[in-house]
């Protein structure tokens, strides 16, 4: 293992990160998006939108530690 | 494309000239870090984040004299001094109770909010311009603590702050040259002239360090300046590697906690070479990842980083041209 090694696998992982934050982005942009961007402004919709958007970024967030902790394990081993 | 020029130069001959000034002043007043990755453990002073706000502060106020007022820069005068404001405290007076830091830099995010310098629909991949009227000054205030805090945990190797940023506000530079964004433009500029600068003194081996008052500083401005500018998602993906870095300490430590707090070190410190604590409860770090059944130099770890934080960069500029409208 060296550092060069170490490296191009964090590389990967942040890669990893990256498309996962594209393709969420991709599926909230032709899913939940257009049917509440246009929608009449009330007050739940607007909730119901930000609810749903932190959600989707927590979940981004904990899918990627707990992909890091895997990975660094592999890494360790 | 001349003022921007003359900007630069101004930035950077400022920090080159004040930072040794700043590093006598450390030590006169004893304002030093122990840099512990090396045998001998030398003290150093961590009193190269004024040099850099004086710098930076000292050419967009320049900015404002010879182009006129604009409330965007005033905005992020304020907010960035805030938050160097808490950092010089912490350098002062110790560290501030991990729980009660991110408080204190929400002050920060208020300039922004009060001067009501931003606009709540920022532009996401594939979606264009999103309303988050109601949200998104709550997303300001949040941003502050996250950001800055972030831009301090990944200060923990020599020059590793400096080549970081670098690389984030390169990010941000070419985002604003293709869309020919002005504050985001000049405000790059100046912080690339500034970092350039205290680069020189704080590569490996260093003579200064940031100081919280630095990294505090620099978080603020990334910040102040992703909502300014309407360059949030760019600034997201640049800071990858250090949210990575942050996120992970957080989770795997369960909470916002000291570096004091922690039962066992992320790394293990041989003879100056850097090696991973192989405990399952040690917190997860950049460091630690890279230094994994391995033994680094530290000079060989900070260009690791550096390339993992231009590589951010570059996804930054490629997310901007491929996917945002």
């Amino acid at each position: 293992m060296s550092l060069l090694r170490n490296t191009l696998m964090v590389l990967i992982l942040l890669t990893i990160a990256w498309v996962g934050f594209i393709f969420i982005t991709f599926i909230l942009a032709y899913t939940l998006f257009p049917a509440l961007e246009y929608a009449d402004g009330s007050l739940t919709l607007g909730l119901m939108r930000v609810a749903v958007g932190i959600a989707v970024i927590m979940l981004w967030i904990y899918g990627w530690y707990m992909l890091t902790k895997t990975w660094l394990r592999k890494m360790l081993s | 494309m001349i003022t921007l020029f003359i900007f630069f130069i101004l930035s950077l001959t400022l920090v080159m000239l004040l930072t040794p000034l700043f590093i006598k002043i450390g030590r006169r007043l004893n304002l030093t870090g122990v840099d512990i990755h090396k045998p001998d453990k030398p003290s150093i002073p961590k009193t190269g984040g004024p040099a850099i706000v004086i710098g930076v502060i000292a050419s967009l106020t320049l900015y404002l004299f010879v182009k006129g007022f604009s409330t965007e820069i005033i905005a992020l005068i304020y907010s960035s001094l805030i938050a160097a404001s808490i950092g010089l405290i912490e350098d002062i007076r110790g560290e501030i109770n991990p729980k009660v830091k991110p408080v204190l830099l929400v002050v920060a995010g208020i300039p922004i909010i009060a001067l009501s310098v931003y606009t709540p629909r920022p532009v996401l991949p594939f979606i264009g311009a999103t309303r988050l009227t109601k949200i998104y000054p709550f997303l300001i205030l949040v941003s502050y603590p996250v950001v800055c805090n972030a831009v301090n945990s990944i200060d923990v190797l020599n020059g590793s702050i400096s080549f970081t940023s670098i690389a984030f506000f390169t990010a941000v530079l070419v985002v604003s040259v293709i869309h020919d964004f002005e504050y985001p433009m000049l405000v790059s500029v100046i912080m690339l002239a500034a970092l350039m600068g205290f680069a020189f003194y704080n590569k490996y081996p260093s003579r200064v360090f940031a100081g919280n008052s630095g990294s505090l500083f620099i978080g603020a401005v990334m910040v102040s300046i992703a909502i300014i500018g309407r360059v949030e998602v760019v600034a997201i993906i640049a800071l990858l590697p250090h949210i990575m870095n942050e996120m992970h300490v957080i989770f795997s430590m369960r909470g916002l906690k000291s570096a004091k707090q922690y039962n066992s070190r992320p790394i293990i410190i041989e003879n100056g070479l850097i090696t991973a604590n192989p405990d399952e409860k040690a917190p997860i770090t950049l460091v630690r990842m890279l230094s994994a059944k391995i033994k680094a130099r530290e000079d060989s770890l900070v260009k690791s980083i550096s390339l993992l934080s231009f590589y951010s960069m570059m996804l930054a500029i490629l997310t901007n041209t491929l996917f945002m409208r």
